[in-house]
């Protein structure tokens, strides 16, 4: 707060408010406040100028670099992607980055939006509700196993990894997956997490399709038990080897990189 | 100047005081006409600005905790968040920024407000509109269109409050006296004519005669740009062109660099908006020319950064004590840092990764809040005493309020800023999942409800400080209400 200070002499300030209304209400705060503001004729810095050039230039060679010649035919994205254009394949591009990702990259988006609320996203399930999918011992031998659970779901009582699964459901998801996005995340769980397990096409899933449509329910653990441990789906790259070389799913994609970062559309 | 020189209704005893006397007799009679009104805005103002704190900070939570208060149909997220930035944007900034811009008019055109009460009949008309529209968007009857959701019978009301208060604004220019026009007039009028004109257009466009298809989307953000630049920009701008200068005693550095900028912002500006839709289905002109035209808003926005900062040059030292310069300068900072985003953020190789994330976000609040919302802070604290007759009554409110929202408002950003930029990265990486991508940003949306706590305190008290200065509980001292204690000597240079 500010000390009155009594002692200093005030000319034109010091009215005490409310008091003596014959001076035209000219409160101190009027009286006290400097001349209206005014202008200065200083001259332009010649840094200044300098960033004008600058900014003129750059936005002229943006204007010449992106505006596709004013054609109201050159549509944004085209402009922008100067090696799409050289290609010549514009209308691919958005195939093309489809094809970018692995099998199991797709399968792990899969995975994050259907799978993980149970499994989690470390595939390691809820303890007493949800079992792990991390070298469970339904999902990392042969590829009929999993892909039948996936298909049409499973009933507990289930015991997985030693541990015991009183009440585990899983829902069917012939239905709402495409065997495309079925195969990815089998190749993705089957592949993370320390498994080591080989991919899954979607013909084999397509072909298992078939064979279980007249299936009524979901499977409980007699039926899966009833299944060799390391039975495979016909086709495809046969057993639980770890390596994962030119597979039906990646053959078509050959041209991938994986990991690497495509250029955005 | 003699005594005669006054047309205002003058009293008597005029006759017998200085020139210096004379010019705070004219000061004091045009403050006095505009005390109604300006008054009238500033209390609407401040009501609607408490009312964005609550509804933001809802919305700013629910960000985070999606489930709560969601089960009432008007409380949740879709009508909240457009309900709290449409306050935000027509009640407390407009308000705030036509309240000051009419008493900076009157002062500067030297004339008195005539019939006042029109005025306030346009104030109403204009709080009347903004609350139709509230109620229109918690109704569910919200347009959908990014800083227009207000239904069209609400922008009709809209539209009619501000002819009345513009028309008074221009008029007042029309019986202006004496002086050269100041930057302030230029800005101030530019920014009356510039939001009918964008108003309009964007009403019509959409509403009206609906323009076909994707072209809605370059309307809309044409208009939500230009409403930031041309509008609360040149608002703000004017007023820092007055406030700084005024405070300090000194005149504005360089007329020829307030002519450029001036200028320069008034061509450019307008072609801006468009960049917002960089890879839109658009002809890539379009665009082109409004990212080439943010990029030419370099000039305005350096040459006006220069002007201010070399007023100040030598009165730094000045921002401990008042209030109105701490505001003004922190809010002149902003515009800075609002122009080296606002150019970076628009080129395509940048919003390849922030387009679509918390960094548009964190602009609009550089725009809105750090840079407008501030300069009007401070000019507020100038123009209340002058109206009520009372000085501020806290010194220490003052600095809460400063403060509180200095941090508040730092941390905001910063928070924005930074999620967005990690929002981006995240969903540029095709391995990630779009859950992925939004749970990364959960801690930033966090801190951003931390900041919206000191920002709700910041309103708080300055709501506070404001009821009692309109109750007529000021200091009635002679001496401005510092920040900090002033030594005499000194005080005579910042008497403000």
């Amino acid at each position: 707060m500010n000390p009155p200070n009594p002692d200093a002499p005030r000319p034109r300030q010091g009215m005490d408010y409310g008091e003596s209304k014959d001076v035209q209400q000219v409160h101190a705060a009027i009286q006290r406040e400097k001349q209206e503001p005014r202008i200065g004729l200083e001259p332009l810095s010649i840094w200044l100028i300098a960033i004008y050039a600058i900014a003129i230039f750059c936005g002229g060679a943006y204007l010449g670099r992106f505006s596709g010649s004013f054609n109201g035919e050159s549509l944004d994205p085209l402009v922008g992607e100067q090696p799409v254009k050289k290609a010549g394949a514009a209308g691919a591009a958005g195939a093309q980055q489809a094809t970018e990702l692995t099998p199991a990259e797709r399968g792990k988006k899969v995975f994050m939006a259907n799978c993980a609320t149970c499994h989690q996203a470390n595939g390691e399930g809820v303890a007493g509700q949800y079992p792990p999918l991390a070298g469970s011992e339904y999902v990392i031998h042969g590829t009929r196993r999993p892909a039948m659970i996936v298909l049409k779901g499973l009933e507990g009582p289930l015991t997985v990894k030693g541990s015991h699964f009183g009440t585990a459901v899983m829902q069917p998801w012939e239905k709402t997956l495409t065997d495309q996005k079925i195969a990815d995340v089998l190749t993705y769980v089957r592949s993370d997490w320390g498994n080591n397990a080989s991919p899954i096409s979607a013909d084999q899933i397509a072909a298992l399709r078939k064979e279980l449509a007249g299936h009524p329910g979901s499977w409980h653990e007699a039926d899966l038990q009833a299944i060799p441990a390391d039975a495979n789906l016909p086709g495809g790259e046969q057993g639980g080897a770890a390596q994962k070389p030119g597979a039906p799913p990646q053959g078509s994609a050959a041209p991938a990189t994986p990991g690497a970062n495509p250029p955005k559309p | 100047m003699t005594s005669t020189d006054i047309p205002l209704k003058s009293p008597g005893s005029v006759t017998d005081l200085s020139a210096a006397e004379v010019e705070a007799v004219e000061r004091a009679l045009i403050d006095a006409s505009t005390r109604v009104p300006v008054l009238m805005f500033y209390t609407s103002a401040i009501a609607w600005l408490l009312l964005w704190t609550v509804l933001a900070f809802v919305a700013s939570f629910k960000m985070h905790a999606p489930d709560w208060l969601s089960s009432v149909s008007f409380l949740t997220y879709g009508r909240l968040r457009p309900a709290a930035v449409n306050v935000m944007l027509y009640g407390w900034a407009s308000m705030a920024g036509m309240g000051t811009a009419i008493w900076l008019m009157a002062r500067l055109c030297r004339t008195t407000l005539r019939h006042p009460l029109l005025l306030v009949t346009g104030g109403a008309f204009w709080n009347f509109g903004v609350v139709l529209g509230l109620i229109g968007i918690f109704m569910g009857d919200s347009t959908g269109y990014q800083w227009l959701e207000f239904p069209p019978y609400a922008a009709i009301v809209l539209f009619v409050a501000y002819t009345l208060i513009m028309s008074w604004a221009v008029l007042m220019f029309s019986f202006r006296r004496g002086d050269p026009m100041y930057i302030t007039q230029w800005y101030l009028l530019g920014a009356f004519l510039w939001f009918p004109w964008i108003y309009l257009a964007a009403q019509v466009m959409l509403f009206l005669t609906p323009v076909q298809g994707v072209m809605q989307a370059a309307v809309n953000w044409w208009y939500a740009n230009n409403l930031l630049f041309l509008w609360f920009g040149s608002l703000g701008l004017g007023t820092a062109y007055y406030m700084i200068p005024k405070v300090i005693g000194r005149p504005v550095y360089s007329y020829h660099l307030a002519a450029i900028g001036f200028w320069t912002y008034a061509f450019f500006a307008s072609w801006t908006g468009m960049q917002r839709l960089i890879d839109g289905p658009f002809p890539a002109w379009m665009v082109t020319a409004s990212i080439a035209a943010m990029i030419l808003c370099a000039i305005p926005f350096a040459t006006v950064s220069l002007n201010h900062h070399l007023t100040m040059r030598g009165y730094f030292g000045l921002l401990r004590y008042s209030p109105t310069l701490r505001f003004n300068i922190f809010g002149a900072m902003s515009f800075t840092a609002f122009a080296i985003v606002g150019v970076l953020i628009s080129l395509r190789s940048v919003a390849r990764y922030v387009q679509f994330t918390e960094v548009s976000v964190a602009y609009s609040h550089i725009g809105l809040y750090a840079f407008f919302s501030m300069v009007m802070f401070g000019a507020m604290y100038y123009i209340m005493p002058r109206l009520v007759g009372r000085e501020w009554r806290y010194a220490s409110l003052i600095k809460i309020h400063f403060w509180a929202s200095a941090y508040g408002i730092g941390l905001l950003t910063l928070m924005l800023l930074a999620g967005g930029f990690v929002q981006g990265l995240d969903m540029d990486d095709p391995t990630l999942a779009f859950t992925e991508t939004t749970q990364a940003l959960l801690p930033y949306l966090r801190g951003r409800s931390i900041a919206g706590i000191l920002l709700t305190v910041a309103h708080f008290v300055f709501a506070y400080h404001f009821v009692l200065m309109l109750l007529g509980l000021g200091r009635t001292a002679s001496v401005p209400t510092f920040l900090n204690p002033v030594n005499p000597e000194p005080e005579d240079a910042i008497a403000h």
